[in-house]
């Protein structure tokens, strides 16, 4: 390939017909989809690991366990696209709802799962002597959950958090399979339309390995303000 | 509540794990200005039953009166009553993202709605007295072991409590450190707090405290007064005890 080629590609798959907004509009979408469903991740993350652990250290709320036990065992051990495909096709199959909310719920839900498991073993990394100090001095459980522990396991969570939004991020990749218009099929849109693959892919590959660069530099320096104020 | 009643009324406390007898049929009375020191032997049972005075270790049978309460009772608030039992740990336990200023204050500010003002000057008053009014300011991970010790002392007596319980203070301390912490210690007892410790320290039982008790297999077996409990041991387990340790 020279480098004729390589230009006469370029315009061809961005230029022309300004394909180059298939990517843009795809871009927005997958980060709409993100956000919005690490947003709900984080909410139910941290309510499924407060039920787990405030059974596990007190036996108390059985059927709420219960519950996330379920939760967690049905979101881990089936695949994320089968379940897009499922609350696409199956539960919303008669309620027409926007496609981009689907998504979100679809992977806030199964973000959500991995989520509870990163934020349970954060409070449970918290050394046990913390919850009993707390008591000792007469806050209740749940004050000492809010002023002691969750402060000291969350700051233990963000390397494992940040690396859950990262994969997520790349995850909804897959909202193609119910034809939203996301990043990766926009990327395949221009390919359908000009019978040239290498351009578009690279471009939606590059896009992405920028957005996690971006992610990962955020996770470095909100670790080292964290730091900082640990010393 | 008049002075001849206890302020630790112990009543038949049983404990078990898992079906294992930890604590039998423990009947004690601590009083107000009492130095009470808990030996014995490890897995005895030390640890448990000051763990259960305050119930961080639920008690499987019998009654403890706490200032007249029953707070084994289920309708009785234990988080009140916490308030006025300091607690002191082998591991310190400080609340390591806060400064030591704030590991003092957010307790007394939070559940006695005490000004951050006087919280703050308070905390520091007793930081004087253990010598560390300079370190307000860092965090636990700054301190020695036996200065967070310190400060642990600090942070439970900034809540005005009743009666102070120290689990082994100073078994997780590097030698030199122990005494500093063993002379705040000596210290409170001489302002006539009450208080009760679970320790090895055979010295400080011996100087310190108003009554010496012995534990073994989840009973207290011998309890005298110092003199008398070093000098002239009448039981056989105890005395053997004494050999190994003195």
């Amino acid at each position: 390939m020279n480098l004729q080629s390589l230009r006469e590609e370029f315009v061809l798959n961005f230029i022309e017909d300004n394909r180059w907004q298939y990517l843009t509009r795809g871009l927005a979408t997958t980060l709409k989809i993100t956000l919005f469903a690490a947003i709900i991740g984080i909410v139910l993350g941290f309510l499924v690991a407060i039920v787990r652990t405030t059974h596990e250290n007190t036996g108390k709320a059985k059927i709420a366990n219960a519950i996330c036990g379920l939760y967690l065992t049905i979101i881990r051990g089936t695949p994320v696209l089968v379940q897009l495909l499922i609350l696409y096709f199956v539960i919303f199959a008669s309620v027409r709802i926007d496609k981009t909310l689907t998504a979100i719920i679809a992977f806030g839900i199964n973000s959500g799962a991995y989520q509870a498991e990163i934020f349970r073993s954060g409070i449970q990394s918290v050394p046990r002597g913390q919850l009993e100090a707390g008591r000792s001095l007469g806050f209740s459980y749940k004050q000492t959950i809010w002023t002691v522990i969750m402060p000291q396991a969350i700051r233990n969570v963000i390397p494992a958090l940040c690396n859950e939004f990262i994969a997520l991020m790349k995850e909804t990749s897959i909202a193609g399979y119910i034809a939203l218009e996301d990043l990766t099929k926009g990327g395949d849109i221009i390919r359908s339309r000009t019978y040239s693959a290498f351009m578009p892919y690279i471009a939606v590959a590059l896009i992405y390995l920028v957005l996690v660069l971006i992610l990962t530099r955020v996770e470095k320096s909100i670790e080292r303000r964290l730091k900082k104020s640990e010393r | 509540m008049n002075d001849n009643m206890p302020l630790i009324s112990v009543k038949n406390l049983c404990k078990e794990f898992d079906g294992k007898r930890v604590l039998n049929d423990i009947s004690v009375d601590i009083y107000k200005g009492d130095v009470v020191c808990v030996l014995g032997p490890s897995g005895s049972g030390k640890s448990t039953f000051l763990r259960c005075l305050n119930r961080l270790e639920e008690p499987t049978g019998g009654h403890i009166l706490f200032e007249g309460t029953d707070i084994c009772d289920p309708s009785t608030n234990i988080n009140i009553h916490r308030q006025k039992m300091g607690m002191v740990f082998q591991q310190f336990n400080l609340f390591p993202h806060m400064t030591i200023m704030k590991n003092l204050t957010i307790a007394p500010m939070k559940l006695q709605n005490v000004p951050e003002s006087e919280a703050r000057s308070y905390a520091l008053e007793l930081l004087n007295k253990v010598g560390l009014a300079d370190r307000a300011d860092d965090y636990p991970s700054q301190l020695s072991g036996g200065q967070q010790q310190r400060i642990a002392i600090v942070r439970a007596l900034c809540m005005k409590p009743d009666v102070m319980l120290f689990d082994e203070p100073t078994s997780a301390l590097d030698p030199e450190m122990v005494g500093e912490v063993l002379g705040v210690m000596k210290n409170l007892a001489k302002d006539d707090m009450t208080m009760v410790v679970v320790t090895h320290e055979m010295g400080f039982a011996r100087e310190v405290a108003s009554r010496v008790m012995f534990l073994d297999g989840g009973d207290f077996i011998e309890e005298n007064t110092p003199d008398k409990f070093f000098t002239n041991p009448q039981n056989d387990r105890l005395k053997s005890f004494l050999s190994k340790v003195l």
